[in-house]
């Protein structure tokens, strides 16, 4: 459909784009626009005021300095899935963000905007949680297991602004999904990575409440870091996301699967459908 | 509203329009340029596909504001200065990857920036991976591969494409 | 039949005319039309399956800005307007006739433009909101205030068909509108008796919808000057439109023009006109204002007439050598809301028996009303659905009484030999050679190396299965066809009434008329769809285009030649005999005297002719043709399974498609190509939902509705098997739906035949990752429990 008439703003700084947000109570930021823009034209909601944060200077860029590695919010995937440093890095992170979408939609779609969403199939959550990143914004650093709160809920105030995500580089890491057909997002998917003898394994596209930890796997893989691990595993179907694509019972084995098919391809990004 | 002012297909073009127009809605109906087409409401089908500053994007999920000041391509402004065809079109043609025509001009687009960005060499699943952002309901997506593969091929040998093909 | 001598650019994998214009965006879609001063429209739709229209209050609605007027069925009551004259019944002379309950006439369910009674499908348009921008057309049909009171609903068709189902029309007793028994009862009873071995199978083939890329859209505008009505609205048929949309004003086709030019695809969606269409040209009136409408993807996939959805229970007796002594069949055609079109129930009740030798068969071919979006016709209209019936009925007896599946579908086989042969049901197939076809494909999809492929596949914990299918399918159609043949300065014209949505007319009928009037294919022109120009004709559906104009072009090909030679003799005054037409050239016998036929037809152009010779050289030609044909073939396909998530994934695909004679195999390749991918959707994504508590349609969106994709197919081998029919002049079978009347079933038996190690569980289609994994891990719990 048509969308709402809306005002469009292109701020000249970060300043200008807090203080239109401030100004006008039913104000959106835009990034991307790849989550948002959808979402306007099925009149799923009315904001008056649209904040271009993707024109803004400083928002963009891939920096590495010692061991962790920045993305700034308005990096588009394409530049993360492309980007040299990143896979070099992290490269379970560039070929995972290689997924996100199509080509087309990874030209425009950017990081800060797929975190600040926290849509429960989407991948960069999963990545966030699992490399335990910090959300940096305009006011304060935010860790990941502090970020996501619910389904398409965040800690973000009103008005708060996603400048940057820190990466701490791993040792290793690996990302496996199991794609819907139709929408192409996860049904379920696995981003696992090891620090030392701290490991981290978050899920993406099955649980009811969105992105989580798989404790019980990561307390396995402390002990033995690799596939075999994961039999030891169980994952409670109630928790599990149930639709037409796939059953409780079903999302708790993909989990588990996509679990031990991340650890199979460590250093790489493996999807099926 | 936003007065946009874009470089189209080489022309640069200026419009008052709502702040929230789509860049579709910008091309199909102030510029008239109606090839680009609007299939689906979910950003998922690739029929607007047009090019944006060098880059595929889907057209109607961008607004005119965003892209302002920037140079887009659409179908209209592919074929060569002299009127001859894009070798993409020209293989899309010859090879048969096109039946009823709606989705081949933002086909061609996505077709033509993946060929000339992608970093390896494309093999066919690559491409079927790589287009996966475009639907087609006529061909089976069977010739449009053939295409896209054959546009390639004579890319990476510095050559014309050899396109005969039935089968 | 037509000398094979002549064939310059039959035959020939040209590449198409109509290509020019698409590739650089030069196309013209319904939507790529604007007038000036145009409004918009916008519907407002019943968000219940089933509910009576207490009130609806315009007021809201009318305040917004730019709201001009809000439309419901009383308004249209008012006016007159009638219910679009669907003629749901196939009735041509080889159609099988479908009659109501007790013999009676069809009751096909009024469709009024806009209801005023009830509303009986979730999405049905109850009001009609025109405003000066289409945002404000959306706003104003937000505000429309209406009431409804909840009725019990049936989605259901088998639901629907129970006696105490809730009832959609008062003018029935229940919900099922055709009952029909075809076949000998006795014969059946008898043989079944007396067979070794009977096998029965129920199933339902879902349902799906086209989604031909284009929304549907349509610009109307009236002329008080001229009391003419223009519409651009893209269509199955413009001719067909027009007629329905006078019908449905209450005006003289004439006053209509219909303008359908570049369609984006049909498969049957557009082959009924829309609502949408005939509320248009009325509003336009009204506003003295140009109206458009067009669907959004989410309408389309709500609105659109949607397919398939059989309910089908069908039983073999066999003989203890494997031979196929008797088929019953009983058929449930569920047609929704109220009936569009029953192509889909008529063509596969012809068909039941498939490709094989069955000497005696029954038919209860039943339809009912759901509180469901109407179907109609969907490529290969009923044919993939028998098909899917017969053929996997098959596998399941070769399964359960140890026959090959191969060798028990060759056993049974009709031969060339019995060409012309008349099926249990009375269908008399044409020509074809089905086992030849067998053992092309099994050659063409390497079916020797599958042992090898799947133990490898097994090496890397997959399984891999092999599918298998016959099948034959039917070509009707609308019999009557005109052609126009103009020959023009420098150019012939055809003006025809078919209406291609991508099946490249525009190229394979020059083709044709090229080589019958020995002028070069590139001096050919095609025009279609546009009314005032195309005068009659039958539109495109049911593979009947190249069948039907080949044909009438042909005749009106010796008209021309022969009005070609009369004027020639008359202007070079010679007797008739002595003219002869060669090479594209007239020519006096024993003479040099040789005129083309630009020369000739500049010279008919002249005043003082005979009044027979008048008009220049064109002729009007009319063909009317019942006779049906029917293509057929033979499909493969492995599929690879993953048991730990359910995953698919086509290996290989390969068919032979007996076509008839192949006029251009670029174009038949590539309708193979895409009719094989929307088979493979309906067996494998794509599902028309529907949520058993609420009645509401779950797959409004690409985000629900799985479709084939460029990374979900795989490249295709397909063959072209030309077994020229008896029936025409070229011979021509039809190319357009063999791909899809195979496709479920092959895909299926493939399936089935990877999951044969765990108990050939029963999946119905779409077989999703879900599906199949559950199937998997039932089998191991009952291996468990055991």
């Amino acid at each position: 459909m048509v969308m709402y008439p809306t005002r469009y703003h292109r701020p000249k700084s970060l300043e200008e784009a807090l203080k239109l947000h401030a100004a006008n109570e039913e104000a959106s930021y835009l990034s991307g626009g790849h989550t948002l823009i959808p979402a306007l034209k099925q009149r799923l909601a009315k904001p008056s005021d649209l904040i271009d944060l993707a024109v803004l200077p400083g928002l963009s860029g891939i920096k590495l300095d010692k061991n962790v590695l920045s993305i700034g919010a308005t990096t588009t995937h394409a530049e993360v899935a492309a980007s040299p440093v990143v896979r070099k890095a992290i490269p379970a992170l560039a070929g995972m963000v290689g997924t996100i979408g199509d080509r087309h939609v990874r030209h425009r779609g950017t990081i800060g905007g797929s975190v600040a969403n926290n849509d429960p199939a989407a991948d960069y959550p999963s990545a966030v949680l699992g490399l335990g990143a910090t959300v940096v914004t305009d006011r304060r650093s935010i860790a990941a297991d502090d970020f996501f709160v619910a389904l398409y809920e965040t800690a973000l105030e009103p008005g708060e602004i996603i400048t940057r995500i820190d990466f701490p580089v791993p040792d290793r890491a690996g990302y496996a999904k199991f794609r819907s057909a139709a929408s192409r997002y996860a049904v379920a998917a696995v981003f696992v990575a090891k620090f030392g003898s701290v490991v981290r394994a978050a899920v993406t596209g099955a649980g009811s409440g969105g992105v989580f930890r798989l404790r019980d796997l990561e307390q396995a893989l402390v002990k033995d870091f690799g596939p075999a691990a994961v039999a030891h595993c169980k994952v409670d179907p109630g928790a599990m996301l149930e639709d037409l694509v796939g059953t409780s019972e079903y999302r708790a084995n993909l989990v588990l699967v996509m679990a031990r098919r991340a650890l199979e391809h460590l250093g790489e990004a493996v999807s099926y459908k | 509203m936003q007065h946009i002012t874009l470089t189209v297909n080489g022309n640069k073009v200026s419009r008052d329009v709502e702040d929230e127009t789509l860049l579709v809605t910008f091309l199909r109906e102030y510029l008239k340029l109606t090839g680009t087409h609007v299939g689906c409401d979910t950003t998922q089908c690739g029929c607007c596909v047009v090019h944006l500053d060098g880059k595929s994007v889907k057209s109607c999920t961008v607004l005119a504001a965003q892209a302002q000041g920037g140079e887009v391509t659409t179908i209209e402004g592919l074929a060569q200065k002299d009127g001859a065809l894009h070798p993409m079109q020209e293989a899309f043609h010859l090879l048969h990857a096109l039946q009823c025509g709606y989705c081949t001009p933002g086909m061609i687009m996505a077709a033509v920036n993946l060929v000339d960005t992608y970093p390896e060499p494309l093999t066919e699943e690559i491409v079927r991976e790589q287009m996966e952002g475009n639907l087609c309901r006529c061909t089976g997506y069977h010739n449009i591969v053939k295409a896209i593969l054959a546009v390639a091929a004579a890319k990476s040998a510095d050559k014309k494409p050899a396109l005969s093909g039935v089968g | 039949m037509l000398a094979e001598q002549m064939f310059k650019a039959v035959g020939k994998p040209v590449p198409r005319n109509e290509d020019q214009r698409l590739i650089t965006g030069k196309g013209r879609f319904s939507d790529d039309f604007s007038l000036p001063g145009q409004v918009w429209a916008a519907m407002v739709r019943s968000p219940h399956p089933h509910a009576r229209i207490v009130s609806i209050d315009k007021a809201e609605a009318l305040k917004m800005p730019g709201v001009l007027a809000v439309y419901i069925g009383e308004d249209c009551r008012d006016d007159g307007l009638k219910p679009i004259p669907h003629s749901p019944v196939p009735s041509t002379k080889y159609d099988m006739k479908l009659r109501g309950p007790g013999d009676t006439e069809v009751f096909a369910g009024p469709n009024v433009l806009l209801p005023y009674d009830k509303a009986r499908h979730v999405g049905e348009a109850v009001a009609m909101v025109v405003a000066e921008t289409l945002e404000q057309a959306q706003s104003g049909a937000e505000q429309v205030a209406i009431e409804y009171e909840i009725l019990p609903w049936v989605a259901d068709s088998q639901e629907a068909a129970e006696p105490d189902a809730p009832l959609l029309w008062d003018e029935l007793p229940n919900n099922v509108l055709v009952d029909t028994f075809f076949g000998d009862a006795a014969a059946a009873d008898n043989a079944f008796a007396s067979a070794a071995h009977v096998v029965t199978m129920k199933t339902h083939i879902g349902r799906v919808t086209g989604v031909p890329l284009e929304p549907r859209a349509a610009l109307g505008h009236f002329d008080p000057a001229t009391q003419r009505y223009t519409i651009y609205a893209g269509s199955g048929g413009a001719v067909r439109q027009k007629q329905e949309l006078a019908t449905t004003l209450g005006v003289d086709p004439q006053s209509i023009r219909v303008l359908s030019f570049d369609v984006g695809g049909n498969f049957g969606t557009r082959n009924r006109s829309f609502v949408e269409f005939g509320l248009v040209l009325w509003t336009s009136r009204k506003l003295g204002r140009p109206v458009k409408f067009r669907a959004e993807r989410s309408e389309a996939f709500l609105t659109d007439y949607q397919g398939r959805d059989l309910v089908t229970e069908v039983s073999l007796a066999i003989d203890k050598d494997g031979r196929f002594l008797a088929m019953r069949a009983s058929n449930l055609s569920n047609v929704g809301a109220r009936c569009v079109s029953l192509s889909p129930l008529s063509k596969g009740s012809g068909l039941i028996t498939g490709s094989y030798d069955i000497p005696v068969a029954t038919l209860h071919a039943r339809a009912v009303f759901s509180n469901t979006m109407p179907t109609q016709a969907y490529r290969s209209s009923g044919r993939p659905e028998v098909t899917f019936a017969i053929e996997r009925l098959i596998d399941k007896a070769a399964r359960e009484l140890g026959f090959d599946r191969l060798e028990l579908r060759r056993r049974n086989l009709v031969h060339p030999e019995q060409m012309p042969y008349t099926n249990g049901v009375g269908s008399i197939y044409d020509s074809g050679e089905y086992e030849k076809n067998m053992d092309r494909v099994l050659k063409l999809g390497d079916f020797a190396g599958f042992p090898a492929r799947r133990a490898e596949a097994v090496s890397r914990g997959k399984l891999l299965g092999l599918g298998f299918a016959n099948y034959v399918e039917s070509s009707i159609g609308s019999p009557k066809e005109r052609a126009d043949l103009i020959v023009r300065k420098n150019l012939v014209e055809v003006v025809i009434g078919t209406q291609p949505a991508g099946q490249g007319h525009e190229t394979s009928f020059a083709q044709v008329t090229a080589d019958l009037l020995a002028v070069p294919f590139e001096q050919v022109r095609i025009t279609l769809g546009d009314t005032d120009i195309v005068s009659a004709g039958g539109g495109t559906h049911s593979g009947r285009s190249m069948r039907h104009a080949s044909t009438v072009i042909a005749l009106g090909s010796v008209d021309l030649i022969n009005k070609g030679k009369a004027l020639m003799a008359h202007l070079e005054d010679v007797p008739l005999d002595a003219v002869t037409f060669e090479d594209g050239f007239f020519r006096v016998a024993a003479s040099n005297r040789a005129l083309s036929w630009y020369e000739l037809a500049l010279l008919a152009e002249q005043d003082g002719l005979p009044v027979e010779l008048q008009g220049g050289l064109r002729v009007r030609r009319d063909n009317e043709m019942h006779t049906p044909v029917f293509p057929n073939g033979a499909c493969l396909c492995e599929i690879e399974i993953d048991p730990e998530t359910g995953s698919l994934d086509i290996k290989r695909y390969a068919t032979v498609d007996d076509v008839g004679r192949c006029i251009n195999p670029l174009i038949v390749h590539g309708q193979t190509h895409g009719g094989i991918a929307q088979g493979v959707g309906q067996a494998l994504w794509e599902q028309c939902a529907i949520d058993p508590a609420s009645g509401q349609p779950l797959m409004g969106s690409f985000m629900d509705y799985g479709m084939p994709r460029f990374d979900n197919m795989p490249s295709f081998k397909t063959e072209i098997v030309e077994v020229l029919s008896p029936t025409n002049p070229f011979g021509v079978k039809a190319g357009g739906e063999g791909g899809t009347t195979p496709a479920p079933a092959v895909i299926m038996s493939a399936i089935d035949d990877a999951l044969a190690e765990y108990g050939n569980p029963p999946i119905e289609m779409p077989a999703t990752p879900v599906k199949i994994w559950n199937a998997i891990q039932d089998y191991k719990k009952r291996q468990k429990a055991a």
